[in-house]
């Protein structure tokens, strides 16, 4: 039976940075523009993480907001 | 049209206090993404209080309409 | 002649059969024999007459690593019917750990269990390094059955030193991690835990956090050489995060044909479909063979706080808000100020805060006189001729602000949806997170609560159900050998109870960690009997001091 679809996330690379990984996620689109989307779709690493916005290793960062 | 579409981005649509796995209150956050879907986030009680002093709201109901990003830069 | 005889009581063996009124005989720490009218003789009888005899409860979550260094009955656990306890949960464990690392996983566990200092001061001598001599350390004296868990945490730490904090593994150190992995399974580890959630006393990510996915796979593939369990604390509040982690263990389950555990899952008519969401995603990765368990409380979720620090309780009356987040000095010179305290009361509601606060819990255990302790806000008030709004300012002004106060079953409090969830044959009833959080609320006594909540109230679980979901279940999921159940052979973990009244107590404040420290407990309600390994471990609100409590075997 096949899994339902869910949200897709990446987990970051060793020592990867918010644009290293928006570029890889979201290519084709503007940096700028694609660090912003990939931070409003992940508060609990830039808004509830101390220090904000540090990357780990385990994460898990959606590349979409979430589906209906 | 959603208030998030308005925005182009993710926007606050609802607030609310609940008890936290620790025993704190937390806020639980509705938030609408740009595609119209309204996801919630819980935010536990240190970044909640962040996340109302960084917009100047007063209670919960000020909260709402506001972009997220807006805020996560006061943060 | 048996060692212990327990006569006529209502035989609940774990199965989920009907009960039956039976004897229990036990010889050399095992089950005996079970059945009506036994013969023979015993050194002790235990007339069980009008109550239930059944397996000794297993809480599968908990953090009683350091507590059990002194108090080998995990109190108030025992007496809550709980035979065996699984530590070391969310990565950390307390071995293995090199001497020089000792301060860093203080602050850790600190940030965890909310122990004093002296607990790992003067409680106890750190006699090991490895798992084998941590375990030798517990043998001492254990009056409960123990099922450790190893943190990743720690081997990180083991491996990396001060790095395990800071970034990647390399392959070499992945090496090493599984060796000791493999040293700890063999030295007894019932498996391996991780967090993706917790923080040290200085708010940085445990090490666990910091590895890559193929660390935690290299990890399992050494936990399928054993068949052992995967326990993770993941980003529960948020679904979208937990459900992704569900997707992970399924992931490493079925490669490495291993058990998987993540908790907690909690309920909330605020994201009223975030746990069924979690629930049918561990339906749709068990249909495909993984087994991922989901861990879930049945103690409601209480809020607690005082005017120390800014509380979101507040967080919808505007005036409270502004004054609680002034920095203390000033926070307190306001709350002093006549001006000020009207205005807060008069924000408070035209009730005086009545239904805002009237039902909030004056907690104990801090500045205030024991008489207050577990009244409401309301009696207080009405007793001093105020309004509950006035009363919270005056009481915590009159005692320097540490006051704390209790709103109870803010969160995973709807019986009526969390009932069906627990009967859920894929829930795993655990998350208890005993001896953890200990200043902050009461970790104790939810086994009593499924009973007097789930079984007698709300009538979602047959008593039978009930003991089958925390006994012969629980023993299944984790490999427990020859536990949860009354079957001839299996070990004597036995709790005699009165399926009328048991539930838990009212929680208190005691004064009984090292260096006079403060927890909560709730006391046990309708437990007559604890027998651990064959030995009586509790009985009738005692403690007989036994040290029967062993490291449990795993099938």
């Amino acid at each position: 039976m096949p899994l339902t679809p869910q949200r897709r996330f990446v987990t970051p690379e060793p020592d990867e940075t918010v644009e290293h990984l928006a570029a890889r996620a979201l290519p084709g689109e503007a940096l700028e523009g694609a660090v912003e989307r990939i931070k409003g779709w992940n508060l609990h690493i830039f808004a509830m993480r101390r220090p904000r916005g540090l990357l780990l290793g385990s994460d898990v960062v959606f590349v979409e907001p979430p589906q209906a | 049209m959603s208030v998030a579409a308005v925005h182009n981005e993710a926007t606050i649509v609802g607030a609310e206090i609940a008890g936290g796995h620790d025993g704190t209150a937390e806020m639980v956050v509705s938030i609408q993404y740009e595609n119209g879907v309204t996801g919630s986030v819980t935010l536990d009680a240190d970044t909640g209080v962040s996340v109302m002093k960084a917009c100047g709201a007063a209670d919960l109901a000020a909260l709402i309409g506001r972009p997220w990003r807006e805020i996560s830069k006061g943060l | 002649m048996y060692d212990i005889l327990i006569r006529g009581g209502l035989v609940v063996d774990g199965s989920g059969a009907p009960g039956h009124l039976a004897d229990v005989a036990v010889k050399d720490g095992r089950i005996a024999a079970v059945g009506a009218n036994l013969p023979g003789e015993a050194l002790q009888v235990i007339e069980a007459g009008g109550q239930v005899v059944a397996p000794g409860f297993i809480d599968p979550h908990t953090h009683f690593d350091v507590q059990l260094l002194w108090d080998g009955a995990a109190r108030p656990a025992l007496e809550h019917g709980i035979t065996s306890i699984v530590p070391g949960n969310c990565s950390l464990s307390l071995a293995p750990l090199k001497a020089g690392d000792r301060a860093g996983l203080i602050g850790m566990f600190q940030q965890i269990e909310e122990l004093p200092p002296e607990a790992f001061t003067q409680a106890f001598e750190w006699t090991w390094e490895d798992f084998a001599g941590y375990r030798a350390a517990l043998e001492k004296s254990l009056s409960i059955n123990v099922a450790p868990l190893v943190g990743h945490s720690v081997i990180r730490l083991w491996v990396m030193g001060a790095d395990a904090q800071q970034r990647a593994a390399r392959p070499d150190e992945i090496v090493a991690m599984q060796d000791l992995l493999r040293e700890c399974l063999q030295a007894g580890a019932v498996g391996l835990s991780t967090s993706f959630v917790d923080v040290d006393e200085k708010a940085r990510p445990v090490p666990s956090r910091f590895a890559q996915f193929d660390e935690l796979d290299a990890l399992c593939a050494v936990l399928g050489e054993f068949g052992r369990m995967l326990q993770i604390v993941p980003e529960f509040y948020d679904t979208d995060i937990t459900i992704a982690r569900i997707d992970q263990l399924a992931e490493l389950s079925l490669k490495h044909g291993i058990p998987t555990t993540f908790s907690p899952v909690f309920d909330s008519h605020l994201t009223p479909q975030a746990a069924p969401r979690q629930l049918a995603r561990v339906a749709e990765q068990f249909a495909r063979g993984a087994r991922v368990w989901p861990q879930m409380q049945t103690r409601p979720i209480d809020i607690s706080f005082s005017l120390l620090r800014p509380s979101l309780f507040f967080a919808r009356l505007p005036t409270w808000m502004r004054t609680l987040r002034l920095p203390l000095d000033e926070r307190m010179a306001a709350l002093k100020d006549p001006a000020t305290a009207d205005r807060l009361v008069t924000d408070a509601g035209p009730d005086g805060g009545a239904r805002l606060m009237g039902d909030l819990i004056a907690r104990g255990g801090d500045a205030i006189p024991p008489a207050f302790a577990g009244r409401t806000l309301g009696e207080i008030a009405a007793e001093r001729g105020e309004v509950p709004a006035r009363t919270l300012i005056t009481l915590s002004v009159e005692h320097g602000l540490d006051v704390a106060f209790l709103a109870a079953n803010r969160g995973h409090d709807r019986t009526d949806r969390i009932g069906p969830m627990l009967a859920d044959p894929l829930v795993h009833i655990g998350a208890s997170d005993g001896g953890a959080h200990i200043a902050s609320f009461a970790t104790y006594g939810d086994t009593g609560f499924l009973f007097s909540e789930y079984v007698r109230k709300a009538g979602v679980l047959t008593l039978e159900a009930a003991v089958k979901k925390i006994t012969s279940d629980t023993a299944a999921i984790w490999g427990l050998k020859d536990r949860g159940s009354l079957t001839p052979g299996y070990a004597a973990d036995i709790v005699v109870f009165d399926a009328a009244t048991i539930g838990r107590g009212e929680e208190r404040p005691v004064f009984d960690m090292p260096g006079d420290g403060m927890r909560y407990v709730r006391d046990s309600v309708g437990i007559d009997t604890v027998v651990v390994n064959g030995e009586v471990a509790w009985a009738k609100g005692e403690y007989s001091g036994s040290a029967s409590g062993e490291i449990c075997g795993i099938a």
